[in-house]
């Protein structure tokens, strides 16, 4: 009896106890330890066990880091609105109008991912550059008058290279939510009396808005914290967050307020989240 | 004069290279409670979606009150189908799902609360309005589906095999609700089965379908009594069938020789010596007595090999004379006895009770 019970807790215990540990290992105490950092200080290249806010301070009054954390959470959510819009079609074809090239469609559209992270950003740098293809075709279709570099190094260029690298990401939670709507759904809405763009907005819409959810935050969460983007196409307006604290750690040596920086950051996007939980909250209750 | 109030000519429909319609023409009278019956794959729930404008036939045209609708959409159409699986919107509650389609309309509000609170009451469930759709039973489910449909007042109600996900005494007890609300409301009724049972229960009609192609038309009584194919005969009740040659024939009897048994008919003209034709007959009508006890036109001896215990009613399967196994049913309202499996009886049954089909 008593053994069946043990037996019984022990079991997920024993199942989710490998990647617990793996993630207190080398996530969870890693954190720890910046967390810590962050309310140290530095003098040379040593780290001072000397406790202080300064770092924290020094992240929220500074201009230009307040700057980077409020434009890096900007760039985070205009990404994400814009994927998710550009991309709910494209799922949306994918699970009810196409069927005999689904699976080759969604293999193309999974091939990107094959390729080196770094080399697609490189590849980016090259279309979006003077002479590049995004000039050439706007010179060809009469838009443009002179090859310009239009959206490269700023914090456009950071939002379509991430739109585009993302891609994958955004599209598949979408595209799954959408197939697990029963079509007979939509049926009884048209024969209810919907138009099809009706019975769009008030059955398909709202069943994929849990698939909707995961992709913007999917998006959010990666293009947010990016610094690797923003390096290369970013030029000077769209320097993020990520890329000073990569600065603090790389370079200047200055590991506490690089941490300080991430846990700022860290802190906004949770207030933020919250923000959104409670405001949806308050938008949702009906009859 | 009752007029036709759906008029389908000529309808095909292909799939692809699947032929799911043969060219099927159907009148449908207004008030009529029609049943299209056959196996899984014959059409009948691809003809109803065309009714309901779900889908468009390849060839034909579909008439509603005498207008051609074949190109018109579902939601232009004055007919409301009742899916399978009923199709309740999962993230609205009781009440938003019934009164959707009044909500579409821009009825105003006390208007669509009213007309819900009436169509909840005519279905029993009182008091549902906030509940939501995963709380609801199969039956209760089944009826918020009903009236969402009925609510709007549409001429047609189509009704695709809705009680075939409900068990058995819940699908019998909603046969008789449906029957009732079609007598009180006087809809006509376009209504898709695989089951036998539930077409004669609740048919004015039943069209009988196979392979895209309408095999018989006619009330309950004339189908089971006088099918016109062997594939009619089977799918309705249960029958004996034999498969066999004519052998002799006049205008009083025709001979059916089938493995070394002679089977009885009554006279008719349109068939010839030698054609290959079946005899069905149904297992109420075959006799069953001791021994000897020869009294019909078509008397064989022969063997119980299985006693099938019904509860109100016995089959018994019996082995002929050529090997062939027939079924024969008796009523058991009198308590008699069950014969015993072994037993050797004589099986008979009159001439009128051979059904001969060509087909």
């Amino acid at each position: 009896m008593i053994r069946e019970s043990i037996r019984r807790n022990l079991n997920p215990i024993a199942q989710l106890g490998p990647l617990t540990t793996f993630m207190i290992i080398f996530f969870g105490f890693p954190i720890l330890v910046f967390f810590i950092y962050s309310f140290w200080t530095v003098q040379g290249w040593t780290i001072v066990r000397q406790w202080s806010l300064g770092n924290y301070f020094h992240a929220v009054a500074s201009p230009v880091y307040r700057m980077l954390i409020l434009r890096s959470v900007f760039i985070g959510l205009f990404t994400a609105t814009l994927s998710v819009v550009v991309v709910y079609p494209l799922a949306y074809t994918l699970a009810f109008k196409i069927r005999r090239y689904r699976d080759l469609i969604l293999f193309i559209l999974m091939i990107s991912l094959f390729s080196n992270y770094l080399v697609r950003i490189y590849a980016w740098r090259s279309i979006l550059s003077t002479n590049g293809l995004v000039s050439v075709i706007l010179m060809a279709l009469g838009l443009a008058d002179e090859p310009n570099s239009y959206l490269l190094y700023d914090w456009t260029g950071v939002v379509v290279t991430l739109l585009n690298v993302y891609l994958p990401f955004a599209t598949l939670p979408i595209y799954s939510a959408l197939l697990n709507i029963e079509r007979s759904l939509t049926e009884a809405a048209r024969d209810l009396g919907a138009s099809p763009l009706r019975a769009f907005y008030e059955v398909t819409l709202p069943l994929s808005t849990s698939g909707v959810r995961v992709a913007f935050l999917f998006i959010f969460l990666l293009t947010a914290g990016d610094f690797v983007t923003p390096e290369l196409v970013g030029g000077s307006g769209g320097r993020m967050i990520g890329n000073a604290i990569a600065t603090q750690f790389g370079i200047v040596f200055n590991w506490p307020l690089g941490s300080a920086f991430a846990f700022t950051t860290i802190l906004v996007i949770f207030l933020l989240l919250v923000a959104f939980l409670v405001g949806g909250r308050l938008l949702r209750p009906r009859r | 004069m009752t007029r036709h109030i759906v008029n389908a000519k000529n309808v095909t429909k292909h799939f692809g290279k699947v032929v799911a319609l043969d060219d099927v023409t159907l009148d449908v009278k207004e008030g009529e409670f029609v049943t299209l019956l056959g196996p899984s794959g014959c059409g009948k729930t691809t003809f109803l979606r065309i009714c309901a404008g779900l889908e468009q036939p390849t060839e034909g045209r579909v008439f509603i009150e005498g207008e051609d609708v074949t190109e018109v959409p579902p939601h232009k159409r004055p007919v409301n189908m009742v899916f399978q699986r009923w199709a309740l919107f999962p993230h609205r509650n009781v009440f938003e799902n019934i009164s959707f389609g009044l909500m579409l309309r821009k009825r105003p509000p006390e208007e669509i609360e009213r007309r819900v609170k009436e169509m909840l009451a005519m279905v029993k469930l009182e008091g549902y309005e906030e509940r939501r759709i995963s709380q609801l039973s199969g039956g209760e489910a089944q009826r918020v589906a009903l009236v969402r449909s009925l609510i709007l007042h549409p001429k047609v109600l189509l009704l695709d095999e809705p009680l075939a996900s409900l068990d058995l005494k819940l699908r019998k007890g909603m046969q008789i609700e449906l029957i009732n609300i079609h007598r009180n409301l006087g809809t006509t009724f376009i209504y898709v089965t695989h089951d036998q049972e539930e077409a004669l229960v609740m048919s004015d009609r039943i069209v009988v379908m196979n392979e895209g192609r309408i095999v018989q038309d006619g009330t309950p009584r004339e189908i089971y009594q006088h099918p016109t194919t062997v594939f009619a005969s089977n799918f309705i009740g249960e029958a004996s069938l034999f498969k066999g040659q004519v052998a002799e024939r006049d205008s009083e009897k025709v001979v059916v020789a089938c493995d070394g048994l002679r089977i009885v008919c009554p006279g008719r003209e349109d068939v010839s010596v030698g054609q290959r034709v079946w005899v069905s007959v149904r297992p109420e009508k075959i006799h069953m007595g001791p021994e000897g006890d020869v009294g019909r036109e078509n008397s064989f001896p022969s063997e119980i090999v299985n006693v099938i215990f019904l509860g109100s009613m016995v089959r018994y399967q019996i082995e002929l004379p050529s090997g062939e196994l027939i079924t024969v049913q008796q009523d058991l309202s009198d308590e008699r006895p069950l014969h015993p499996l072994g037993a050797k009886v004589e099986i008979g049954w009159a001439k009128e009770s051979s059904l001969l089909l060509t087909r």
